[in-house]
């Protein structure tokens, strides 16, 4: 066991809610996500920042939480798949990958999702090649992404159509 | 991975005050560092992180720009400063690693990023990198992504980094903070061959951080472009590359950049290659003189001796784009 | 019966949980004082055991250690052979052969103490290649270094090359492939007295481990329970390993006396399971000027690895699917799985077929070139038809027409379009060329011949106390569907709504052997027997006076939770009856070798730098006659991703050896394609429906494996003159194709042989 004494206290936010953890000093985000927060939702795939599958947002950035220091997160704003639905409510990118076969054994899609999440938020009308370029660090070996693009893709319409609806009733 | 104390700096001089110490290895954006301590090549006992460090900015230098040490890659490949007039540089940076890992990398960490030769990245096999003296497993081993250029009888490691080759062919300058003062350091000086050390690969002493690298306004810059041959498109390392850059006028190349990723120990910069094209129109028959001239010297191995012929063509390849494009 | 869910997108059943982070795979679960196990490797390819040292700076008092001398019962993975040891006892085989195993709270310590482990090994010359293997340069398994030989005989073999116009002869090769799914294999194990073994996993065949478990630990079957997990996806590579990393987890929760989870890292992962066998193939073809092809004798050789697991298997697949589509009336077909060093090649979709499919489809455009003939034609002049036979003297049953779905492939890919576009872009100066190739092909749905009557697969179904049903089967989800379409078959069978349907979890201790998860067999086999024991569910709720026609999904819950509130429970089971048709001869290899094929035709097109050597693909199209498609969104799912992982094992994945270990155990090191990687893929399907399927249908997993591989190199083939003769091609293969000469006799050897 890591010896107690070497922990040290680390506080950040978490999906809007901030933590106060003790961490040993080795450990990376994504350790102290899955093991002292038990959120599990961020995998481990290659822990060498490949695969995309520990992708959470930190700063309104996608990174790989398998390469940060947890310390490294202090008084960070991290947000990981568990906060993307509101309770049962799923975000439309979580609605599409539900709907239009984004997800197949589903251990990339939190990162996947996140990835999506991420770009939508910063160009909320991508193009295919946007899309593709966006998701280029998170490997799915499922679907060959084909789906996974449709998704994000009806993910746009449906937020448009939305705030169309919604400017048409103003 | 072995237990490390971590603190975090916010000035630069108590941060370099920390790097005396011993143990202590500087932390940045963490995607080389962090890998190499999981996998036991490094094990620092205090790591120092620099991220809080007031060095992100990106902003105009006379006629040129001054570009942060901790700016990540991906705000520097699309500033609008870079984007525009240093294509090959934002080329370089967008062809390597993937979204989120340009998210995390630093130009400073990028142009200090190790080696990704297996040997190197296995702590249980010699490698004289990491281990002065233990031999070399890579010279008759499994070689396909080693060096042939600038390599020597103790080391084949290739430079990992297509940002530097691009910075190169820019004629960027480095700049460096220690307990003497600053001082400058062109890239052409910052990285260096392995020879009989190489464990030594840049001119960095210890105790020094990068504070941020000058890329100098000049007639090529413009006309850049930066060509990676890899085995897939997102996050692989180049098998070959070439950042190439060319000031035409008159239909004659005034002068000329041509610098080569994935095949040498260091970003390396082919000046026969830029010999062969300057004076002459830009033509095909210039650009596979240049590429044959690119070459010249490589000492192929095992696995790897198709890079000999891959980076000619890589060379003939990007300058034939670039022209394509302007 | 009506359908209303069949051939319908319903939304699969776990996705919810998937899309929120909130499905547990292995390494999401812990259990109170689970510790951490790891395995001590060899790393020699060869070579005696003479001792185990624990060496120093570590608390080894405070670690659980296990060798083979702690194994209760037989120490051997139980498969086939029995072969395969479960930890080297004095013999190592392969450099990841698993030697100790530690366990340990801490897993920072127990990395240390893996590494302080001094295995005292005397090395033994080893063989690393399949010519090696075959020449017996070193004799490493049995007498010969051959697992298995077989062959296929049909017509006269002699008399056809005696006869034919010209005989061409071409070598091909395929690499091995890691699998790659994203979640590593992993386990957790507890073991008590009273209850046995109980192991907790990411795996595709719960009765396998059990199997493997019971001679292990010398108990019954009562004592050694499986339960799978949500499943990181598998693709063959969860299909026989699992028992090892089980049997090791189990052995080590048994000496701790607390439950032990081994999730393996990706390097381990990569370099010590199961990757796909590398095959070399010999084709020599007898072909007629017009095309025709009169004989074709093939010599298939694939690397077993270290042990012989499911080689065997491997190889009558791939020999099975040598000969194609095609109705040649002469062919000799020798199939050899061959030992060396390296860890044991296994399951991986396809399952041997894609490397002999490789074989054959490169070498008809190979014939085509030579003869002329354009690589559309000359299939034509050979495509079998309902009535003729296969290589086996199958009867082809199967209502299909190879012509029509190859129109429709063409037409689909802008095949005529594109050929005269690249044949005038091509002569233009410029470095990039373009290319179209194709590939035609069948893949077999189920075990082999008469595999599938000896597992005699069982199914059930239950009712709930709150009136649901939930299907009752081993097979497992692992990414490809199986909830969801059981949900969609058993729905239909009840004439319910698909909410009413939950599928159970594979859990050894309560669901029956309804197979392993593997062999395109889950919808066709299994599926039925979900249909069958439905309407039997059906029959006995309208028997009991508590439902009747018509009636609603709300009625029929209601009728079911009363039946279970009468009567306690109410199950329904089907077993598998084998089509009364199938006649195998497994001796030799003559008669049904499967109840159905699926077939399909594959289009590329490719974009190949000639001064970079890089082959891009641009297009694909994926066109297949499935008999049914039970759901569209999964289907063409299915077939996307498997084209996808054909993309890589054609381009990208090249497994690099050395000494018999996998030297590029990294994923930034051993390249899968990226969302950037891939061209737009476009699964058609054709429906064809097979009488003895659920409503119709054949099997899809494994067929999108067959075809990339030959599409690509056939469109370098047609946008460069060069022949590649191995994948994967990587820029150097193509270089060195292309230095090498552009004419086919490189690949080809062509004889003229004066008619009589």
């Amino acid at each position: 066991m890591v010896d107690a004494s070497l922990k040290r206290p680390l506080s950040f936010d978490v999906n809007g809610k901030t933590v106060n953890v003790d961490v040993a000093p080795m450990a990376r985000l994504l350790d102290v996500l899955r093991e002292d927060l038990h959120l599990t939702g961020a995998k481990e795939g290659c822990g060498e920042g490949e695969c995309g599958a520990c992708a959470v947002i930190v700063d309104d950035k996608l990174v790989n939480s398998c390469l940060i220091p947890a310390l490294q997160a202090r008084g960070a704003s991290v947000r990981t798949i568990e906060g993307v639905a509101k309770g049962d409510v799923l975000h439309d990118v979580q609605k599409a990958f539900l709907t239009w076969g984004g997800a197949q054994c589903g251990i990339c899609t939190p990162g996947m999702v996140l990835a999506a999440v991420s770009l939508l938020e910063k160009n909320p009308k991508p193009t295919e090649q946007d899309v593709r370029v966006a998701l280029a660090g998170n490997l799915c070996r499922c679907t060959g992404y084909m789906k996974i693009f449709e998704s994000v893709l009806k993910a746009c319409e449906t937020a448009m159509a939305r705030e169309s609806a919604s400017e048409a009733a103003r | 991975m072995k237990p490390f104390a971590y603190s975090r700096e916010t000035g630069l001089d108590h941060a370099l005050a920390r790097g005396k110490e011993d143990g202590v290895r500087y932390l940045a954006g963490g995607t080389t560092l962090i890998d190499l301590m999981r996998l036991g090549v490094e094990e620092p006992s205090t790591v120092v992180d620099l991220r809080a460090l007031p060095l992100r900015d990106i902003k105009a230098d006379g006629d040129g720009v001054q570009i942060g040490a901790l700016a990540t890659n991906t705000e520097v490949a699309y500033h609008p400063l870079i984007a525009k007039a240093y294509p090959v540089l934002s080329e370089a940076l967008l062809s390597g690693a993937s979204p989120q890992l340009r998210n995390m990398a630093s130009v400073g960490g990028n142009l200090l990023q190790r080696t990704r030769c297996s040997y190197f990245r296995d702590p249980s096999s010699p490698c004289n990198k990491r281990m002065a003296g233990s031999g070399c497993p890579a010279l008759d081993g499994y070689n396909r992504s080693n060096a042939i250029l600038g390599v020597s009888s103790s080391c084949i490691a290739t430079h990992p980094s297509d940002m530097a080759v691009a910075l190169l062919a820019l004629d960027a300058v480095v700049h460096v903070r220690g307990g003497g003062g600053e001082r400058a350091v062109p890239m052409g000086d910052f990285h260096v061959a392995p020879g009989s050390t190489p464990a030594v690969e840049t001119a960095l002493q210890k105790g020094e951080i990068i504070t941020h690298v000058t890329v100098p306004a000049s007639p090529f810059a413009q006309r850049s472009h930066y060509v990676k041959v890899r085995d897939r498109a997102s996050y692989a390392f180049a098998l070959s590359s070439a950042a190439v850059a060319l000031d035409v006028s008159g239909g004659v190349v005034k002068s000329a950049r041509v610098v080569l990723g994935g095949v040498a120990t260091k970003p390396w910069r082919a000046t026969e290659a830029e010999a062969e094209l300057v004076g002459k129109p830009p033509t095909s028959m210039s650009f596979d003189a240049a590429g044959a001239a690119a070459v010249r010297g490589a000492v192929p191995r095992t696995h790897n001796a198709f890079k000999v012929e891959l980076a000619k063509r890589t060379v003939a390849r990007a300058l034939r784009d670039l022209v394509g494009k302007a | 019966m009506k359908n209303r869910l069949i051939g319908t997108s319903v939304p699969r059943k776990e996705a919810f949980d998937k899309v929120t982070g909130r499905a547990r795979y292995v390494d999401d679960v812990s259990f109170p004082g689970m510790i951490y196990g790891t395995t001590v490797r060899s790393k020699v390819a060869r070579g005696r055991l003479r001792g185990i040292a624990l060496g120093p700076g570590i608390p080894w008092d405070e670690f659980v250690v296990v060798t083979a001398k702690d194994i209760p019962g037989i120490n051997a993975i139980h498969l086939i052979n029995d072969d395969q040891p479960c930890l080297a006892d004095g013999v190592i085989n392969h450099p990841e052969e698993p030697v100790v195993l530690l366990a340990h709270p801490d897993k920072h310590l127990l990395e240390k103490a893996r590494q302080a482990v001094v295995l005292d090994i005397d090395e033994l010359p080893a063989v690393h290649s399949i010519e090696d293997a075959l020449a017996k340069t070193a004799v490493v398994w049995g007498e010969d270094n051959i697992f298995k030989r077989y062959t296929i005989e049909k017509g006269d073999i002699a008399e056809a090359f005696a006869n034919a116009d010209v005989i061409l002869e071409g070598h091909y090769e395929t690499g091995a492939q890691e699998q790659l799914y994203i979640e590593n294999n992993g386990v957790i194990a507890s073991y008590s007295e009273e209850a046995g073994v109980t192991i907790w996993g990411s795996l595709q065949c719960p009765y396998y481990i059990q199997k493997a478990l019971i001679p292990l630990f010398g108990v019954g079957p009562e004592r050694a329970r499986v339960i799978q997990l949500e499943t990181g996806g598998g693709f063959g590579g969860k299909e026989e390993y699992p028992s090892m990393i089980a049997s090791h987890a189990a052995l080590l929760a048994k000496k701790a006396g607390v439950p032990v989870k081994i999730i393996y890292d990706r390097a381990e992962d990569m370099a010590a399971t199961t990757k796909r066998h590398p095959s070399r193939t010999v084709v020599r073809a007898a072909v007629m000027r017009d095309g025709t092809v009169v004989g074709l004798d093939i010599d298939f050789a694939i690397d077993g690895g270290a042990y012989s697991t499911l080689s065997q298997v491997v190889l009558s697949r791939g020999l099975i699917h040598a000969a194609g589509p095609y109705s040649c009336p002469n062919v000799h077909i020798l199939g050899r799985a061959v030992a060396t060093n390296s860890p044991p090649h296994g399951a991986f979709r396809g399952f041997g077929a894609p490397q002999s499919i490789f074989a054959l489809e490169r070498h008809l455009d190979e014939i085509g070139k030579y003869l002329g003939i354009a690589p559309d034609e000359i299939r034509r002049r050979n495509f079998v038809k309902p009535g003729q036979t296969l290589a086996t003297g199958q009867v082809v049953r199967d209502d299909v027409d190879m012509n029509v779905l190859l129109d429709r492939a063409l037409e689909a890919a802008g095949w005529g379009d594109k050929k005269a576009r690249f044949a005038v872009e091509n002569r233009e100066e410029g470095s990039v060329k373009r290319g179209i190739g194709l590939a035609t092909f069948l893949h077999g749905t189920g075990f082999t011949g008469s595999g599938e009557k000896f597992l005699a697969s069982i199914v059930g179904v239950e009712a709930t106390a709150d009136g649901h049903v939930r299907v009752l089967a081993a097979s497992t989800e692992i990414g490809q569907g199986t909830n969801t379409i059981f949900a969609q078959i058993a729905g239909d069978a009840l004439g319910v709504d698909y909410d009413v349907i939950q599928v159970g979890q594979p859990d050894t201790a309560f669901v029956p052997n309804s197979g392993p998860t593997v062999a395109s067999r889950t919808c066709t086999i299994v599926g039925k027997l979900v249909e069958t024991a439905a309407l039997g569910l059906r029959q006995t709720l309208l028997g009991s006076g508590l439902l009747e026609e018509p009636y609603s999904s709300e009625q029929f819950v209601k009728a079911c939770s009363a039946y279970v509130a009468r009567s306690g429970e109410l199950r329904a089971y089907a077993e598998y009856k084998q089509p009364p048709y199938i006649k195998w001869d497994e001796d030799t290899f003559k008669g049904d070798a499967y109840g159905a094929y699926s077939w399909a035709v594959y289009v590329a097109s490719v974009k190949v730098d000639t001064l970079t050597y890089e082959a891009t693909v641009e297009d694909f199209v994926a066109l297949q006659e499935v008999g049914k498609v039970i759901h569209p969104t999964l289907a063409a799912g299915q077939i996307e991703g498997g084209v996808a992982q054909g993309i890589g094992w054609a381009l990208y994945e090249n497994v690099v050896w050395k000494n018999g270990r996998m030297a590029n155990d990294r994923m930034t090191d051993y390249i899968m394609p990226t969302s950037v990687d891939l061209p737009p893929i476009r699964a058609l399907f054709a429906e064809s429906p097979y009488s003895y399927g659920p409503s119709g249908a054949k099997g899809i997993g494994e067929l999108p494996m067959d075809g990339p591989g030959p599409a690509i190199v056939n469109a370098i083939l047609d946008a460069v003159g060069i022949g590649i003769p191995r994948i994967p091609a990587t820029p150097e293969v193509v270089m060195e194709a292309y230095l090498a000469n552009t004419s086919v006799t490189r690949v080809c050897r062509a004889t003229e042989v004066a008619r009589g």
